[in-house]
């Protein structure tokens, strides 16, 4: 890889898009990096995972601080899940050392469609759910008895105190492993399954939800980073411009979320999503049959 | 659903959690700020003189020498800095997680302290198959 400005450069100016988009969808950058990385600037695939893990745990410490200072990150939720998802992501990594190239791309194309489903498919039904006072009232399991699992947090927009209880910690625990090994696999932040799992399964509201899964990502990138650290997978010069690029782009994006309406620029990251994923397959293809797709550029 | 049966009223936010909470803010804030910088200034050692880098593993194992390492500190070799970086970045949540334990069992919460321990386990037992040198 020629080391130059102009590289760099331009590796830095994605990593900051990345991160920026990122925060404002809510999934971090590493979804749009790691593409970018294998189809641009035709980085292996490993090296392209093992370099935006370690940027997930910086953009995941800019978005995080604010949310835990606003006490929105639910801490014992948090740390009870992360053994869910730092044992996922110890499998995923490991998964990650022996799988072929062509095929962590499929499972990558994989994941960006499903993303591109969901981001298509939610629709927030929070802010009802805020005004009845409903997730205060929903059934705890013994598991979230045992662990204490509730809080309440102040939420600006219906500007009142939410108080809610844990329910569903079984099934929500199984989605974090999943969500972990996605993580160690695929160099992403896995937030994106965290939050549904817990918004959908676990009666956490929407911005809890957010704020807890911000919380586990750090933990969580950080045990599939120390085994392709000591793998040898994290290339230094290719980490150092996408960790800086995506955590200014992620610190920009964070401020300016708030105030933009994410249901009106959804579509558009679907779009994104779903090119990003025919590219990742088309180059899968290339690589295990020596298929070549058209190029949509 | 009846309200009377199923409402619980939110726990109080413990003494620990408060303290946990504004020292993992710190540790997470202080944890990113520095490695940016030290990547960052990789960065610029780096370009002062641009040539070419090997994606290589061999390249990327040249640094795991602690004699190197430091040596490459002194003589601002770009490597160095960039590795320093990373490895903050990396244990900045470790660390966390052991503030966390800490915070936990001095509040005598026994829960928790078994909860964030089996998260630290998991931790360890990653350096340790890292160790075993998988692949």
């Amino acid at each position: 890889m020629p080391y130059t400005l102009f590289f760099v450069g331009l590796l830095l100016f994605a990593a900051i898009v990345a991160g920026f988009f990122g925060a404002l969808l809510g999934v971090g950058g590493g979804i749009f990096i790691v593409p970018v990385m294998v189809l641009a600037f035709h980085l292996p695939m490993k090296i392209a995972v093992a370099a935006s893990l370690v940027s997930v745990i910086a953009t995941s410490n800019a978005g995080g601080s604010s949310y835990v200072d606003q006490h929105i990150t639910n801490l014992r939720l948090g740390m009870y899940l992360e053994i869910a998802t730092t044992i996922g992501a110890l499998s995923g990594s490991i998964l990650a050392l022996y799988l072929k190239d062509w095929l962590m791309l499929l499972i990558f194309a994989l994941m960006l469609a499903y993303l591109c489903y969901t981001a298509f498919a939610t629709r927030n039904l929070d802010d009802r759910r805020i005004a009845l006072g409903d997730f205060s009232r929903a059934r705890q399991d013994r598991l979230s008895a045992y662990l204490n699992l509730r809080g309440s947090y102040h939420d600006e927009a219906a500007n009142r105190k939410v108080d809610y209880v844990v329910s569903g910690t079984p099934e929500g625990t199984g989605i974090a492993c999943l969500a972990g090994l996605s993580s160690g696999l695929l160099g992403i932040g896995g937030g994106v399954l965290k939050v549904s799992a817990m918004n959908a399964y676990m009666n956490v509201p929407m911005k809890v939800a957010v704020g807890t899964s911000k919380l586990m990502i750090g933990v969580t990138a950080a045990v599939g980073s120390i085994l392709f650290f000591m793998a040898g997978l994290i290339h230094f010069y290719v980490v150092a411009p996408v960790a800086v690029g995506t955590t200014v782009g992620a610190t920009v994006g964070t401020m300016v979320m708030n105030r933009m309406h994410s249901a009106s620029i959804k579509w558009l990251f679907a779009v994104l999503m779903a090119y990003l994923a025919y590219g990742m397959f088309a180059k899968a293809l290339v690589i295990r049959f020596h298929v070549h797709f058209p190029v949509l550029m | 659903m009846r309200q009377k049966e199923t409402y619980n009223p939110p726990a109080p936010v413990s003494k620990a959690e408060q303290k946990i909470y504004s020292e993992v803010y710190d540790v997470l804030l202080l944890g990113m700020l520095v490695s940016t910088v030290l990547f960052a200034f990789g960065l610029v050692l780096a370009l002062i003189h641009p040539h070419f880098i090997p994606l290589t593993r061999d390249y990327v194992l040249k640094d795991y020498n602690a004699a190197y390492f430091f040596r490459g500190l002194i003589t601002l070799r770009p490597s160095a800095y960039m590795m320093l970086a990373t490895l903050l970045l990396i244990l900045t949540p470790v660390l966390r997680v052991l503030i966390s334990i800490y915070a936990f069992f001095s509040e005598g919460d026994h829960k928790y302290t078994l909860v964030t321990g089996i998260v630290f386990l998991v931790i360890v037992l990653t350096v340790l198959l890292g160790r075993l040198g998988l692949k």
